[in-house]
């Protein structure tokens, strides 16, 4: 009996070894033989249809500086872009700290083919100057950068190392989604005052006062007036604002007056924002705990509807208001409000977009000096309209649809848009996320983005906005504020890179730190002590050599103004 | 990289008073081939790495030959010793440390007397894995816990005021005087139980003699604690001071750096924390560099005072 169980094991076991072998024999044949004749056939199907050139399948790394998900191995546009240019991408994606990724990147100088855009790498030398390239063959990328040449080109050195992804565009399309900074508020508070005109930071905390009297608790939460939030690197919560209040874009840390960039943080105006505060905090309106919050608290306490007010960018807190619809409190979600100091300045929080410096890919030294040009060569191609098509609305007919010449989608199709698995397997997000794209319009007058094509627009808006927005006599959100005029040709000074370990950025790092100390402080400061704080701070920020910084700032502003200027 | 340094001495501690002659060395060959491994991982890792160290006297940049970069001399030192703010996360660094060490100290101690007393093994595991599973917790979750704890909606003050201690909610976080206590209160949370496993080993092999003989001289439980538990794992907790002493300097980075705000910055900033902001975040590598020479070179010479001191008492040793 045991004699028998042995070799009947014995015997499965070599009968299950070999049809491993087989199997993986097999599947090894199938990817060498299979996959490359398939490949070719494709390639002479379709090679007729593009430019002559005989398509050879070609692999590109790509490292994308953020987290993001790998796409399915089947995902419908990859696969088309394979068929027809020959090209598949093999994705990395950041894990972790991106300084830290970079820095053994950089030490190890182990770069793919492709990596997204980031001033650590440009200054080791691991980019190569992309111009010529692009002259010689990329006449379509070319043509898109034509007016941003000149602002594309490295202020160290003059070369072309990047191809921003975003800021090229076509028309000034507006779009309904407002992503910036303002002073929001809760809708119902609008709503119980009757749908005032709000322009002043008084008028603002003046209704806050009065709702959050009125409503001490919002569903069993004890209701908070204003929020700021300081935490980590997101700190535009208690800094940003007095800029916007006197009237000025967001330029960062810095007002750019008559050309010349000054800090604000140690001016009059800032002063009065922080006393105003200061006030707001001595009536209760300012949560206690705003300073010590981490941002999942901020944003819990967000997401629980009793937050009333707050400066933030809407990007910022967006996923807060994301769960707020989710729990059908569209009452609770925010709009936002262009304020200043008086009625007689005008607000500029709303800018047109200014190019992506520092952003996009750029073709590392490690590609070979073929694979550099069939990597341009693809996004020369992929640039083209019919392409940027694909990359944004999908395909026709599947993703959406055509209707007298509009493009629009289907309620299915949208709630797929919004649906991360869906996309990983029938969008190239993160490779459209950071290749160079059309913004603004299609020579068909479509939009290039679904979220600006007007018909989109309507039909995402929920019944309650759209009593709100009548209420107002607005089509959306973003006409609360100004139209934004045209940027000053430097715009923006917060892009200026200060250099890694040099005087201005030491400086810049320490004054962050006595903001961070100090405003705190004076905001919760007795009324009465408030000055004494304020000029405690100012005195420490003027120790500083904030000189170096304002410097540093102002000559690459000098230098945008020389080499960009269109002439 | 030092701590390697430090505890591979101690366990390669030279026999005393026996001569090592050829003839030994060929009896203990194989041990010797054995140790030959260890040997090279400590020299790559360990002393290999120190060579880094030239990157505090440079304006070290990724990414060039060593013979491309710009020296410096002492300017990063400088730039340290001179910095205001270097001073006062110094003074925060020794502050936390010492009451961690303190805290730590005593606590793991106690709570490991206390243990050993417990004659029912069953209550005394349940307590036991009760109190150490939080070691396995991560400081992110930790200081969530802790965070969410101290809010004005939170446990600590949920309790303080049922009991009318307080009137209002205290904003634990956002007062520097409590920041320290903080931390070495979460940092005995966190590790008391931990702690203790080495100090209940060191219980469980002192002579069950010596507790039968305190018996009968008609020693209480208190005095049997104090006379026999307490001198039976002197020796362990020395060795454990000393060594803890050479980690003063690392009073932790991800307790401060995720607890902290700019209410209590002058109280919670530590070494780690301005090394990352000025060094790492700038791409000053040089700088961070320097800052840990400077750590190391404390970290030694307390480690030696401590060693010294200890042998002035007769107590046990590390090196």
């Amino acid at each position: 009996m045991g004699g028998k169980t042995k070799s009947w094991l014995r015997l499965s076991t070599v009968l299950l070894l070999s049809l491993c072998i087989g199997l993986t024999g097999c599947g090894g044949g199938n990817g060498n033989s299979g996959a490359q004749p398939e490949a070719k056939d494709s390639a002479e199907q379709t090679t007729p249809g593009t430019d002559g050139d005989k398509i050879e399948p070609f692999e590109v790394s790509v490292f994308i500086g953020q987290p993001d998900q790998q796409p399915t191995p089947d995902n419908k546009i990859y696969k088309l872009i394979r068929e027809k240019t020959g090209a598949s991408f093999k994705f990395e994606f950041l894990a972790g700290d991106i300084d830290q990724k970079l820095g053994v990147m950089i030490a190890g100088g182990d770069y793919p083919d492709m990596m997204t855009a980031n001033q650590k790498l440009t200054a080791a030398g691991a980019f190569i100057p992309l111009e010529d390239l692009i002259e010689e063959h990329a006449p379509n990328l070319k043509k898109h950068y034509e007016k941003y040449w000149n602002m594309m080109k490295d202020p160290n050195d003059g070369h072309i190392y990047n191809l921003p992804n975003y800021g090229v565009t076509n028309a000034d399309v507006t779009s309904s989604y407002y992503s910036g900074p303002a002073f929001w508020i809760q809708k119902d508070v609008l709503a119980e005052a009757g749908y005032p005109e709000v322009k002043t930071l008084d008028q603002y905390f003046d209704i806050i006062k009065q709702y959050k009297e009125k409503h001490p608790t919002i569903d069993g939460t004890p209701t908070i007036g204003f929020e700021i939030l300081n935490y980590d690197w997101k700190n535009w919560g208690l800094f940003n604002a007095p800029q916007h209040l006197i009237g000025h874009p967001n330029d960062g840390g810095v007002v750019v007056k008559d050309g010349k960039a000054e800090i604000f943080a140690d001016k009059d105006y800032a002063k009065r924002y922080y006393k105003k505060l200061n006030e707001m905090n001595a009536l209760g309106i300012i949560d206690k705990e705003t300073f010590t919050q981490n941002f999942d608290q901020y944003m819990a306490k967000i997401s629980s509807g009793a937050v009333l007010g707050m400066f933030d960018q809407h990007w910022n807190f967006q996923s807060a208001e994301d769960a707020l619809i989710t729990q059908k409190k569209d009452e609770r979600t925010y709009v936002g409000l262009p304020l200043v100091f008086d009625e007689s300045i005008k607000d500029h929080y709303k800018d047109r977009p200014a190019l992506n410096l520092n952003n996009g890919f750029g073709i590392t030294v490690n590609a070979s000096e073929e694979q550099a040009i069939r990597i341009i060569k693809l996004l020369d191609t992929l640039i083209q309209e019919d392409w940027q098509k694909i990359l944004s609305w999908g395909i026709e007919g599947e993703d959406y649809i055509v209707k007298d010449g509009r493009f629009m989608k289907t309620q299915e199709q949208r709630d797929l848009f919004t649906d991360a698995t869906w996309k990983l397997a029938n969008k190239a997000d993160s490779f459209h996320g950071q290749a160079p794209k059309m913004e603004g319009l299609f020579s068909d007058g479509n939009a290039t983005d679904g979220a600006a094509q007007p018909e989109e627009m309507v039909a995402a808006l929920r019944e309650y906005d759209k009593n709100f927005l009548a209420q107002y006599g607005f089509n959306s959100y973003v006409d609360f504020f100004s139209p934004a005029p045209e940027n000053e040709i430097a715009y923006p000074a917060w892009s200026v890179d200060l250099v890694d370990g040099s005087e201005a950025k030491i400086v810049n790092t320490k004054q962050n730190e006595l903001s961070t100390k100090y405003l705190p402080k004076a905001i919760l400061a007795k009324p009465e002590e408030f000055d004494s704080v304020w000029d405690e701070y100012v005195s420490e920020i003027r120790k500083l050599n904030i000189k170096a910084y304002e410097d540093r700032i102002n000559e690459v502003l000098q230098w945008r103004r020389d080499t960009w200027s269109v002439k | 990289m030092e701590e390697t340094v430090v505890k591979d001495s101690a366990v390669r501690k030279p026999k005393k008073n026996k001569k090592i002659t050829w003839a030994v060395l060929k009896e203990q060959r194989q041990l010797i081939y054995m140790s030959v491994p260890l040997m090279a991982y400590i020299i790559l890792f360990a002393y290999v790495p120190i060579w880094g160290w030239t990157m505090a006297f440079q304006d070290y940049k990724p990414a060039r030959d060593f013979s491309e970069q710009k020296w410096v001399g002492f300017k990063h030192f400088e730039f340290l010793f001179k910095d205001d703010s270097f001073l006062q996360v110094f003074r925060n660094t020794l502050a936390m440390s010492v009451i961690n060490i303190i805290l730590g100290f005593t606590t793991a101690i106690i709570l490991a007397l206390l243990l050993n007393e417990i004659r029912k093994v069953f209550w005394k595991r349940t307590v036991q894995t009760i109190s150490y599973l939080p070691h396995f917790l991560s400081w992110i979750i930790v200081t969530g816990i802790v965070a969410t704890s101290l809010a004005s909606d939170g446990i600590i003050n949920d309790i303080l005021m049922k009991l009318h201690l307080i009137k209002e909610p205290i904003q634990w976080l956002s007062e520097g005087k409590y920041f320290w206590g903080i931390v070495g209160a979460s940092h005995v949370w966190k590790e008391v139980g931990w702690n203790t496993i080495i100090y209940l080993a060191a219980m469980a092999s002192i002579d069950p003699a010596l507790y039968e003989a305190a018996d009968m001289d008609g020693a209480s439980r208190y005095r049997k604690m104090f006379h026999v538990t307490l001198p039976g794992i002197k020796p362990t907790i020395i060795i454990l001071l000393i060594m803890q002493v050479g980690h003063i300097l690392e009073a932790g980075f991800e307790v401060q750096y995720l607890l902290g705000n700019g209410l209590v910055v002058d109280w919670s900033q530590t070494i780690d924390i301005f090394v990352l902001k000025y060094g790492l975040a700038q791409g000053n590598y040089s700088l961070a560099t320097a800052a840990g020479i400077f750590k190391t070179v404390v970290s030694v010479t307390l480690l030696l005072i401590a060693n010294g001191v200890a042998k002035r008492l007769g107590e046990e040793r590390l090196l």
